[in-house]
């Protein structure tokens, strides 16, 4: 650019009925460079002046979006964990309370089967006991029979061989006690 | 028969055996008829049987024991049989008994023995029955198989026995009632 400027200033300075050669060759009439240096600032400034303000308030308005877009999505992001997180519960909490529910059945019927097998067996118990009661009454009550059989007979016996054998003078002797007694009951 | 009645009429044969002077014999009489009514079935059908007529009746009280008792007393007990009180004969024979030993200060000692006893024993068990009662008894004796062998002695409601039949039951109660 120096060397530019520098050649403009020399080229403004010789002769213009040049032949042109070089860099000139390139570079356009010097009047032709300042119109259009010009023409350059002018749109510069307008470009910088209204166009900056309405690319930055573009720019702006497009990262809000974004922003928002993106604040947006964290918190869609953010309410579907936690949504997950309710589901998860829920789900624990349903297992949960199914397992509970399986484990109370488990134990009423555990429970129930206790109770039952208990009532069984004290019942068995009790119709062996009244069984064995029944019998040994059974077996008393014949016992006693036997025994009451067997003293009648010897006692009817006794009485027999009693009244043959008791002759005259065992009859005085049972009398003369009896009167010796009522004396000793008298004593 | 009404306690009462049965009283009356031991009062009523008292009265005619002391108005005949024959209280002892008739007392004594008529308590052995009672206990021969009591031991002899036969006896008893005869005389409390409802089809048989009294005459029938009288005539077996002859039968059996005319020839035994004196005539005073077969006229009694067929008085007694004639009112067809025949079933009583034994109570009344018993109260008539009683009130005659009453009117000696006495009471009745019913003895019964298996075989008779004599008069020597008879007058041993009065004094020992009467020192054992405290009281002044007079014996009566009544004849009784069933007992086996010993006496058994019944004064008023007490009642001493000491026969075999008696100790023969005691071993029969001790050995069953256990």
């Amino acid at each position: 650019m120096l060397t530019l400027l520098t050649r403009i200033a020399y080229g403004a300075g010789e002769v213009v009925e040049e032949e042109p050669s070089g860099l000139d060759l390139v570079l356009p009439e010097i009047n032709e460079l300042i119109a259009g240096v010009i023409a350059f600032a002018i749109v510069f400034v307008v470009i910088w002046v209204w166009g900056r303000p309405a690319i930055n308030r573009m720019l702006t308005a497009r990262q809000d979006a974004i922003t928002g877009q993106l604040t947006a999505a964290e918190a869609t992001k953010h309410e579907a964990e936690s949504l997950l997180m309710d589901y998860k519960q829920q789900l624990a909490k349903a297992r949960e309370e199914a397992n509970k529910i399986v484990e109370d059945a488990r134990q009423s019927a555990e429970a129930l089967r206790t109770d039952v097998v208990g009532k069984a067996e004290a019942e068995a118990n009790q119709i062996v006991r009244k069984a064995r009661e029944e019998a040994a009454g059974e077996r008393e009550r014949a016992a006693a029979a036997i025994r009451d059989e067997v003293a009648a007979l010897s006692l009817e016996l006794a009485r027999r061989v009693v009244t043959e054998s008791v002759d005259a003078s065992a009859q005085k002797k049972l009398v003369d006690r009896y009167i010796s007694e009522l004396e000793e009951l008298k004593a | 028969m009404p306690d009462d009645r049965i009283d009356g009429y031991a009062a009523a044969i008292l009265e005619f055996a002391k108005a005949e002077g024959e209280l002892a014999r008739i007392g004594d009489e008529l308590f052995r008829i009672a206990r021969a009514f009591e031991s002899s079935d036969e006896l008893r059908e005869a005389l409390t049987d409802p089809r048989l007529p009294v005459e029938r009746k009288k005539a077996v009280v002859d039968d059996l024991l005319g020839d035994k008792m004196s005539r005073l007393a077969i006229s009694l007990v067929n008085f007694v049989v004639g009112l067809g009180k025949a079933t009583d004969l034994p109570l009344i024979a018993d109260r008539l008994a009683e009130r005659a030993a009453a009117e000696r200060n006495k009471v009745i000692a019913e003895v019964r023995s298996a075989a008779e006893l004599d008069e020597k024993t008879i007058a041993r068990l009065a004094k020992s029955l009467g020192k054992a009662t405290g009281k002044d008894v007079e014996v009566k004796t009544v004849v009784d198989p069933s007992v086996i062998g010993g006496v058994v002695a019944r004064v008023g409601d007490v009642v001493i026995d000491g026969t075999v039949r008696h100790r023969l039951e005691e071993i029969r109660d001790t050995l069953i009632r256990r």
